[in-house]
């Protein structure tokens, strides 16, 4: 096994382990899946990535969330979304040329605009469908904002360390 | 090339959306909560969409209508004499009624199911009944904001309580699913002879409807298996033609089914 796929894991196990015990206030749900999905090789097709989120999420509802369906229903768009968002914020020459994410290569400014979109479409989605009807939009407006904050500043050094590999290349 | 992108987005779009459907149906038996969510936003769906064709259809029967409405309007105010506000709530005994149009309605399923405009503003709550001035249309199962959502006297899943007029036989009365105008009257005891022609009227022994609403008239019965005699009845209620409903709550409700479950607990 890869050393980039053991991280992976490593990172999804310890989301689930944040999801578990992170349950301090109703306002803040923090979730680094999307920048896990954007940092994925960029060779990844929309399939692919969206059978990942779908079955990513599937695991994460049935060991923490107890609410199957409920993770995957908001991950498989990010999925659907990824390249897309690649393309707005790093730019068409990134699969031009086969290259790999890199924080060296393309800059952090770049990188917060794709987790902020990535993660700004999974909260979105999540808030929405788990408030079931039942939040006020203002509970889930406040809510939408600090997840999206709180969210997109862990992502940034869970970003670095799935790209270690290719950053190295780039120094 | 071209071709190329163009199926790999069909492949990309049809794999999304059956994913999310997979999802959507994880999530609808998962959680109750979502499961009534996504119940009330297909109800509201519904509303919206069918409500519009429902209009359209009323317009053709506008004359014949109108006249069928002058004729109920005459009769409720005879039947009334002092009354409150004529489409407002209106309470009586332990009972309010609430003046509904139906929104949507199926009638040739087996599970036919009435929605209706008015909604927890309005002040209607699930477990009321629904009549109308021919008598027994359904139950209110579950309410929006702006619509509830109700199960009609064609759904073999409603049985009401009903009393013969002239005899005083009280049996549960449901719909056979077979004919849109007829339900069949059942557990009455064989060696009882109801005659053909007799009036079908609720009970008032459930919390859903008052007394003497009008139900049927009563036509051939049978004894099945020897031990119970089933009568069929005729409906009043002509379910293509309706349109104007009124919701009943029994304002005691929750009282007597408190007593209820306190009966059962002491036993």
């Amino acid at each position: 096994m890869k050393r980039s796929q053991i991280i992976f894991i490593l990172l999804f196990l310890a989301q689930l382990a944040l999801w578990n015990y992170f349950n301090f206030t109703p306002y803040v749900f923090v979730v680094y899946l999307p920048a896990m999905l954007l940092c994925l090789p960029a060779a990844y097709n929309n399939v692919r990535t969206m059978l990942l989120a779908f079955l990513l999420g599937l695991l994460a509802d049935f060991l923490v969330n107890g609410t199957l369906g409920l993770t995957s229903i908001a991950l498989v768009p990010v999925a659907a979304a990824r390249r897309y968002v690649m393309r707005i914020a790093f730019g068409q020459e990134l699969f031009a040329r086969g290259e790999e994410l890199s924080f060296q290569r393309q800059g952090w400014s770049k990188f917060l605009s794709g987790i902020l979109i990535l993660t700004a479409i999974y909260l979105l989605i999540f808030i929405w469908v788990d408030s079931a009807g039942i939040y006020s939009v203002g509970f889930m407006a406040l809510k939408f904002v600090f997840s999206l904050l709180a969210s997109t500043a862990l992502s940034f050094p869970i970003a670095i360390l799935m790209l270690e590999d290719s950053d190295t290349r780039w120094k | 090339m071209s071709d190329q992108k163009a199926s790999s987005i069909l492949v990309s779009a049809v794999v999304f959306i059956l994913l999310e459907l997979a999802a959507l149906v994880l999530l609808y038996r998962a959680s109750t909560l979502q499961n009534i969510w996504i119940n009330r936003a297909s109800h509201r769906t519904m509303a919206l969409l069918w409500g519009s064709g429902e209009t359209l259809r009323s317009r053709f029967q506008l004359e014949a209508l109108n006249r069928e409405l002058q004729a109920e309007n005459a009769r409720l105010q005879e039947r009334l004499r002092v009354s409150g506000p004529a489409d407002g709530p209106r309470e009586e005994g332990i009972y309010r009624y609430t003046p509904a149009t139906v929104v949507k309605m199926s009638r040739n399923r087996t599970h036919n199911y009435i929605i209706l405009d008015k909604g927890s503003e309005d002040g209607i709550r699930p477990q009321s009944g629904i009549i109308s001035d021919r008598g027994v249309v359904g139950v209110i199962q579950a309410v929006d904001k702006h619509f509830s959502y109700g199960l009609t006297l064609m759904n073999p899943d409603i049985s009401i309580g009903a009393r013969l007029d002239r005899s005083e036989l009280v049996a549960t009365i449901a719909w056979d699913g077979r004919r849109t105008d007829r339900a069949i009257l059942r557990n009455l005891p064989p060696h009882q002879v109801v005659e053909p022609g007799d009036t079908v009227r609720t009970s008032g022994f459930s919390i859903l409807f008052p007394p003497d609403v009008p139900i049927g008239v009563t036509g051939d019965s049978r004894i099945l298996d020897g031990s119970t005699r089933q009568v069929e009845v005729t409906l009043f209620q002509d379910f293509a033609r309706l349109r104007y409903v009124t919701v009943v709550e029994n304002l005691k409700r929750s009282e007597i089914m408190a007593l209820e479950a306190a009966g059962e607990d002491a036993r």
